[in-house]
């Protein structure tokens, strides 16, 4: 069962589109997987919706004399409804875009639709651990699709910043448990952890700094850090 | 073309009215959002677009800080509107609901491509607009097995199926199934339109 979920605040972000494209993606692919959190981001959605085109809400500025502040002018917003009605063209009623898989050492997985026009870089591998970049662009928050082969793990680290970890498929431990596909495991800098799987797994990472390396001679590994980063 | 504007007045009026209390009228937005999609109906297309339009606007605004952007954004979404109309389910929520998706999606596009450069679209990816298609066509599946007409009817919202079985089963008019309901005409007519549409697409998709 998945016992790990974004939290308010991050899922009304979600709803107001409020989020860098990896986290809300994040949030998008955990609400595949998680019924009770969809279930609240349609009320939240629901909710946002109804307040955002309450009038008086958004339309004090307006109010007083709608054609003339409501900006453009009236004649260009008439424009505006004759161009728009002039095509009588209709959008297609289905998404017909296939599923993108993608294959870590020899194992072909499934992509969440999420992900499915993102550009993904190719594969690079230490050891065990295989990295694809999801390529957004967003600065220092780098976002991958980070697969750990059979009794594999990461050495217990720390970070600056966040680190979402999102279990796509297979499964992985630490101290503070067991976690399935579609837990969402946000850290910051308090955590230590050192994740490390049986079976094997790929996990969708979202973070915002180097990891850094916390044990003795671990510390020699930093440059697995900027790695995983 | 009177009778239709002096109804528009009417329409926009009633909306306006409302905002006194603060209140959306969910049932007139719908019955435009309905005839935008059955009938391309351009006066009700100008009055949900005299509606939504000075808000989505503050709210692009707002996130964007310019004038021409939250314009463009207006220009976006009320075009999606127009052109997906067709594909809005009023048993699936409210209207103000799927503009918001689409305004929202719209706007988070526009945000990519001013701060990451990027125009990969990703918002559609990411909140899916609700599409009754695909949902119903998998629920749909599984009336194969039972190929009559009620089994493909029990796919149709139920608000669709009332009208549909009021009227060809229990022999109503649409005026009966009106006051029996307690509905507009004009609503009663817009459904059964609807779901004909489907039930056709659906009983042809049967005999393929």
């Amino acid at each position: 069962m998945i016992k790990h979920h974004p939290k308010f605040e991050l899922l009304k972000s979600f709803v107001e589109g409020d989020l860098p494209a990896s986290l809300a993606a994040g949030v998008a692919i955990h609400a595949d997987f998680c019924s009770i959190c969809q279930q609240h981001i349609d009320l939240l959605t629901e909710q946002v919706a109804e307040m955002s085109f309450e009038q008086q809400a958004t339309d004090k500025l307006f109010i007083d004399d709608q054609r003339q502040s409501y900006p453009p002018a009236s004649a260009h917003l008439d424009d505006m409804i004759a161009q728009i009605t002039a095509s009588d063209a209709l959008a297609s009623t289905q998404r017909t875009a296939a599923p993108v898989t993608m294959s870590f050492k020899g194992t072909q997985y499934q992509l969440p639709n999420a992900l499915r026009n993102m550009s993904l870089g190719k594969i690079a591998q230490i050891g065990k651990l295989s990295r694809a970049r999801v390529q957004l662009d967003e600065g220092k928050i780098h976002t991958s699709l980070l697969h750990i082969a059979a009794g594999g793990s990461i050495p217990e680290h720390t970070h600056k910043g966040f680190e979402l970890t999102l279990l796509l498929a297979g499964s992985f431990a630490d101290a503070a448990g067991e976690y399935v596909p579609g837990d969402f495991i946000m850290l910051d800098q308090r955590h230590q952890h050192q994740p490390a799987t049986e079976a094997g797994c790929l996990c969708y990472t979202v973070v915002n700094d180097a990891l850094h390396f916390t044990q003795g001679i671990n510390k020699m590994l930093n440059p697995i850090g900027s790695f995983i980063y | 073309m009177l009778a239709m504007d002096s109804r528009l007045l009417s329409r926009q009026s009633a909306v306006r009215s409302s905002s006194m209390t603060n209140e959306i009228n969910h049932s007139q937005l719908c019955q435009w959002l309905n005839a935008i999609a059955l009938d391309r109906d351009k006066a009700a297309f100008t009055a949900l677009f005299r509606f939504f339009a000075p808000k989505i606007h503050a709210i692009a605004y707002g996130k964007l800080n310019s004038e021409a952007l939250a314009s463009e954004v207006v220009q976006d979404t009320m075009s999606k509107v127009w052109r997906k109309a067709h594909l809005f389910d009023d048993s699936k929520g409210a209207v103000t609901t799927w503009v918001y998706t689409i305004m929202r999606n719209v706007t988070f596009d526009f945000l990519r491509k001013m701060k990451a450069n990027k125009e990969d679209n990703l918002s559609d990816d990411i909140w899916p607009l609700a599409e009754p298609l695909s949902s119903e066509e998998e629920s749909f599946k599984d009336h194969l097995q039972n190929r009559n007409l009620q089994g493909v009817l029990a796919t149709l919202p139920e608000s669709q199926q009332q009208v549909v079985k009021g009227f060809y089963f229990l022999e109503m008019s649409q005026e009966q199934l009106a006051t029996h309901l307690n509905l507009p005409l004009g609503t009663i007519k817009s459904r059964l339109r609807l779901a004909l549409g489907k039930l056709k697409t659906k009983l042809g998709e049967n005999n393929d």
